[in-house]
């Protein structure tokens, strides 16, 4: 028997000085493997022109429909209504800066991270497009790959206390981003490096091991054993430095 | 005037090289381990009650032949102080902190976010009722059971007992899992394990540490 789904759904216009944030109420006949992406279009077409959300790939895979879903952050898309109770509450990302409604602006942040952790390969080789790429350890490119497969949905920073209390903490997402260049052969940075760019308290050290962004990370990225594994290397460089090595 | 006078505000990059907050979070985790180690000893000696009077006397007696108690005395207030300062540090001691965590708490349900909300706070009742423990106890001398019993039988010393113990392991459980996980020996696949491995040893502190008060109460 179809289910009669109730949303509770965020509203708010920043841009609009007469709107006030609120929750509105949406009713939906659910239908044969609905997801949130279908459930949202449908209360646009059908009840709400003006309601507000993002959606592209509609597959996980562009990472911009990231939303708080009964309270955990996930990907609308990826969500089936019938993994939910009847009554669904919707919130915008915390910690992004909000554009209206569920639909927030989480571009701005990643393009801030990727220029604090310097997001590309430092490399003094010269680049010869006429040579034959160099060849790289199967196990290492496969290294890099898990970490690449992040879609920035912003989720697991939307899910970080510490993130949430300090806007300058480079969050889950940042941190992984380091962990890959840093088992990147190419990239010549060494620790020394790294350090300069995470080796504090808006870096590795402000993480206080919550593990929210593991837990919801919607693509199942290693962050816990990353987080772990970027501590322990930071760590072990600052007592090094110390030392005076 | 000097260059070091100058903060240089450079949001796009963040502060860079904190040694100081390595070194902070180094001090956190070995101060906490520490303090961990000695409750976990503490809990055992207090509990040789459980098996008379005077084996605890006799256990205690040989600590202190050892001088291992004016050891204890000096180090723990020590490492007490210097682990506040380093939590402090993490702890959101502004209201508009403390907002945005109740709320990121409230709307998320997630366990680990609950546990650190409460290491925070148990840290902070720890921090006064340990200090009026470590004071009287320390003032106090010898450690016998006698002198220990009657404490408790006073009245208020249990309240604050009944406080301080369950406050205190379930702070030390909590922190050495999550001191675990942020230095990556508990990785991903065995979390869940760790987690009831924590749940059996806080539980078993916990009855050690109850019996052993009753024991007083009825010495
Ligand atoms: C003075 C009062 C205390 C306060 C305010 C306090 C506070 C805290 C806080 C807030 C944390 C979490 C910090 C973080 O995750 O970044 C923590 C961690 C910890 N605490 Fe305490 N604590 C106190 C006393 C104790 C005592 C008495 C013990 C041991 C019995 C203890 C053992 C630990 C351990 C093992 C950790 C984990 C270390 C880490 O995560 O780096 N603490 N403490
Ligand atoms: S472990 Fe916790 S504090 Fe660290 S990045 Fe993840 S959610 Fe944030
Ligand atoms: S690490 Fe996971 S949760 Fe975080 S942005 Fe990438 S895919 Fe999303
Ligand atoms: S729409 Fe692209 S990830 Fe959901």
């Amino acid at each position: 028997m179809a289910r009669t789904l109730t949303f509770h759904i965020f509203r708010y216009n920043p841009q609009d000085p007469d709107s006030t944030p609120h929750m509105q109420d949406f009713v939906l006949e659910e239908t044969a493997n609905m997801t949130l992406f279908i459930a949202l279009n449908r209360l646009r077409e059908e009840q709400d022109p003006g309601l507000m959300f993002d959606f592209c790939c509609r597959a996980g895979i562009c990472g911009s429909c990231g939303m708080v879903v009964n309270g955990r952050p996930r990907l609308a898309c990826q969500t089936k209504t019938k993994d939910l109770p009847e009554t669904i509450t919707l919130l915008p990302l915390p910690v992004f800066k909000l554009i209206g409604d569920l639909c927030v602006d989480t571009g701005t942040w990643f393009r801030e991270m990727y220029t604090r952790t310097e997001s590309w390969i430092h490399t003094s080789q010269p680049f010869d497009p006429a040579k034959e790429e160099a060849r790289m350890d199967n196990a290492v490119a496969e290294a890099i790959y898990e970490m690449e497969r992040c879609i920035e949905c912003g989720c697991c920073i939307a899910a970080c206390s510490t993130a949430r209390m300090r806007p300058d903490f480079l969050g889950a997402a940042g941190l992984a981003r380091i962990a890959r260049f840093a088992v990147d052969p190419r990239d010549e940075r060494t620790d020394k490096d790294y350090f300069e760019l995470i080796g504090n308290d808006f870096g590795v050290f402000g993480c206080m091991g919550l593990l929210a962004c593991e837990d919801v990370c919607p693509k199942n990225l290693p962050l816990q054993n990353q987080l772990g594994f970027l501590r322990r290397k930071m760590g072990i460089t600052a007592v090094k430095q110390l030392l005076g090595r | 005037m000097a260059v070091s006078l100058v903060t240089v505000d450079r949001p796009e990059t963040g502060q860079r090289g904190g040694r100081v907050d390595a070194v902070w979070d180094w001090v956190q985790v070995l101060s906490g381990l520490g303090l961990a180690l000695f409750l976990a000893l503490h809990t055992l000696l207090t509990a040789s009650v459980l098996l008379g009077a005077s084996v605890l006397n006799a256990v205690a007696g040989a600590l202190e032949a050892v001088h291992l108690d004016t050891l204890a005395h000096w180090i723990v207030p020590v490492l007490f102080l210097v682990h506040f300062a380093a939590a402090a540090r993490k702890v959101p001691f502004r209201v508009r902190e403390q907002r945005a965590l109740w709320a990121q708490a409230r709307m998320l349900r997630h366990a680990d976010t609950w546990a650190w909300i409460f290491q925070a706070a148990s840290g902070m009742a720890v921090l006064l009722l340990g200090v009026m423990h470590m004071w009287t106890t320390i003032n106090a001398g010898a450690i016998e059971a006698a002198a220990s019993a009657a404490r408790v039988q006073s009245g208020g010393w249990v309240v604050l007992y009944l406080l301080l113990a369950p406050l205190g392991q379930a702070h030390a459980v909590i922190g050495v899992y999550r001191a675990g996980v942020k230095w990556g020996f508990i990785q991903d696949a065995c979390r869940a394990q760790a987690v009831r491995l924590g749940l059996y040893v806080l539980a078993g502190g916990l009855v050690l540490s109850l019996a052993a008060l009753v024991r007083y109460a009825t010495l």
